[in-house]
C-alpha cells in the first residue's frame, strides 16, 4: 500500500482517490498466509456487514491510511462489477469511463503503472534518491531495501 | 484395453502430482498451492470491464457504517483513482 500512499500524496491536487474495502483476501477460515501470523493480520471472512467496518476500521487506523476509504456491501456489488478481489487498480476518468485497467493483484498489481498514466497527463513528481556516502555501495546492491525517496513538492514536467 | 487405461490413468496421476509439486513451488507451500486453486483460480481472468468502458457504479459505505455514496458522485471533475484491496 505504501506505493499508492506515496502516488496519492503525490496527485491528489490532481485526481480523485478512492480505496474500496472488498472481502477478505487471506483470512483464517480461508487461505491463511504464513505472512499475516507474522505482521499479527489475522481475521475471519467476515459474516455481517458489521465485522466487515471493524476491519476496515482496524486497518485504517493501524496504517494511518491517509486515502479516502469506502467499504463494498456485503453483496460485494463493487467487487464483482470491478472483478477486484484479491486487490486490484483503476483510474476512471471524467466522462466515467475505464481509463486505466490494471490485473489482478497481487502479481499484477501494479501502482507504477497507475503512477505513469498520472504522470503522462499531469506531468512525473520528482522523488530525490538520498546520496550514498562515499565508499559505501547502494542499499540495492547489497539486497537490502533501498530508502523511503523524498519528493518534491511539485511535478517536474508541465501538465498537459 | 483394461492395460491402456491402467497406464493412462497412471500417467495422469503423475502429471497431476507434478503439476501440484511446480504450483507448491511456485505457491510456497502445498498449502499455499491448494489455496491458489481453491480461491484464486476462479478468480483469474474474470471480469469484462476494459479500457473505454463504461465505469460501472456500485454502492460503497463509508468507515462509519452508516453514511452511502456511489462510485459515479466521485467521477464527475476529475479522473478518479480507485484501490481495491482488503487487510488480509
Amino acid at each position: 500500500m505504501g506505493d499508492v500512499v506515496q502516488i496519492y500524496e503525490d496527485y491528489k491536487d490532481h485526481a480523485d482517490f478512492l480505496t474500496v474495502y472488498v472481502r477478505e483476501a487471506h483470512p483464517t477460515d480461508e487461505w491463511q498466509m504464513k505472512s499475516n501470523v507474522k505482521d499479527d493480520v489475522c481475521y475471519a471472512q467476515p459474516k455481517t456487514f458489521e465485522q466487515r467496518v471493524a476491519i476496515a476500521n482496524d486497518f485504517t487506523k493501524r496504517y494511518k491510511f491517509p486515502l479516502p476509504f469506502g467499504i463494498d456491501e456485503m453483496s460485494n456489488a463493487a467487487n464483482d462489477a470491478y472483478a477486484a478481489w484479491p486487490e486490484r487498480l483503476y483510474i476512471i476518468d471524467e466522462s466515467g469511463r475505464i481509463a486505466y485497467r490494471g490485473g489482478m493483484g497481487p502479481f499484477h498489481y501494479t501502482p507504477a503503472e497507475v503512477r505513469e498514466w498520472l504522470a503522462a497527463r499531469y506531468g512525473a513528481v520528482k522523488h530525490e534518491t538520498p546520496k550514498s556516502p562515499a565508499g559505501v555501495a547502494p542499499a540495492s546492491a547489497s539486497g537490502a531495501a533501498a530508502p523511503a525517496p523524498a519528493a518534491t513538492s511539485a511535478p517536474v514536467a508541465p501538465a498537459k | 484395453m483394461n492395460r491402456f487405461w491402467k497406464w493412462t490413468a497412471g500417467i495422469f496421476g503423475v502429471l497431476l502430482m507434478a503439476v501440484f509439486a511446480v504450483l507448491s513451488y511456485m505457491a510456497g507451500s502445498p498449502r499455499d498451492a491448494y489455496g491458489m486453486v481453491r480461491y484464486a483460480l476462479p478468480h483469474m481472468h474474470r471480469g469484462t470491464l476494459r479500457v473505454g468502458s463504461d465505469a460501472p457504479d456500485a454502492r460503497i459505505v463509508a468507515l462509519d457504517g452508516v453514511t452511502r455514496f456511489h462510485i459515479r458522485e466521485r467521477t464527475q471533475q476529475r479522473p478518479l483513482v480507485l484501490v481495491f484491496g482488503s487487510f488480509t
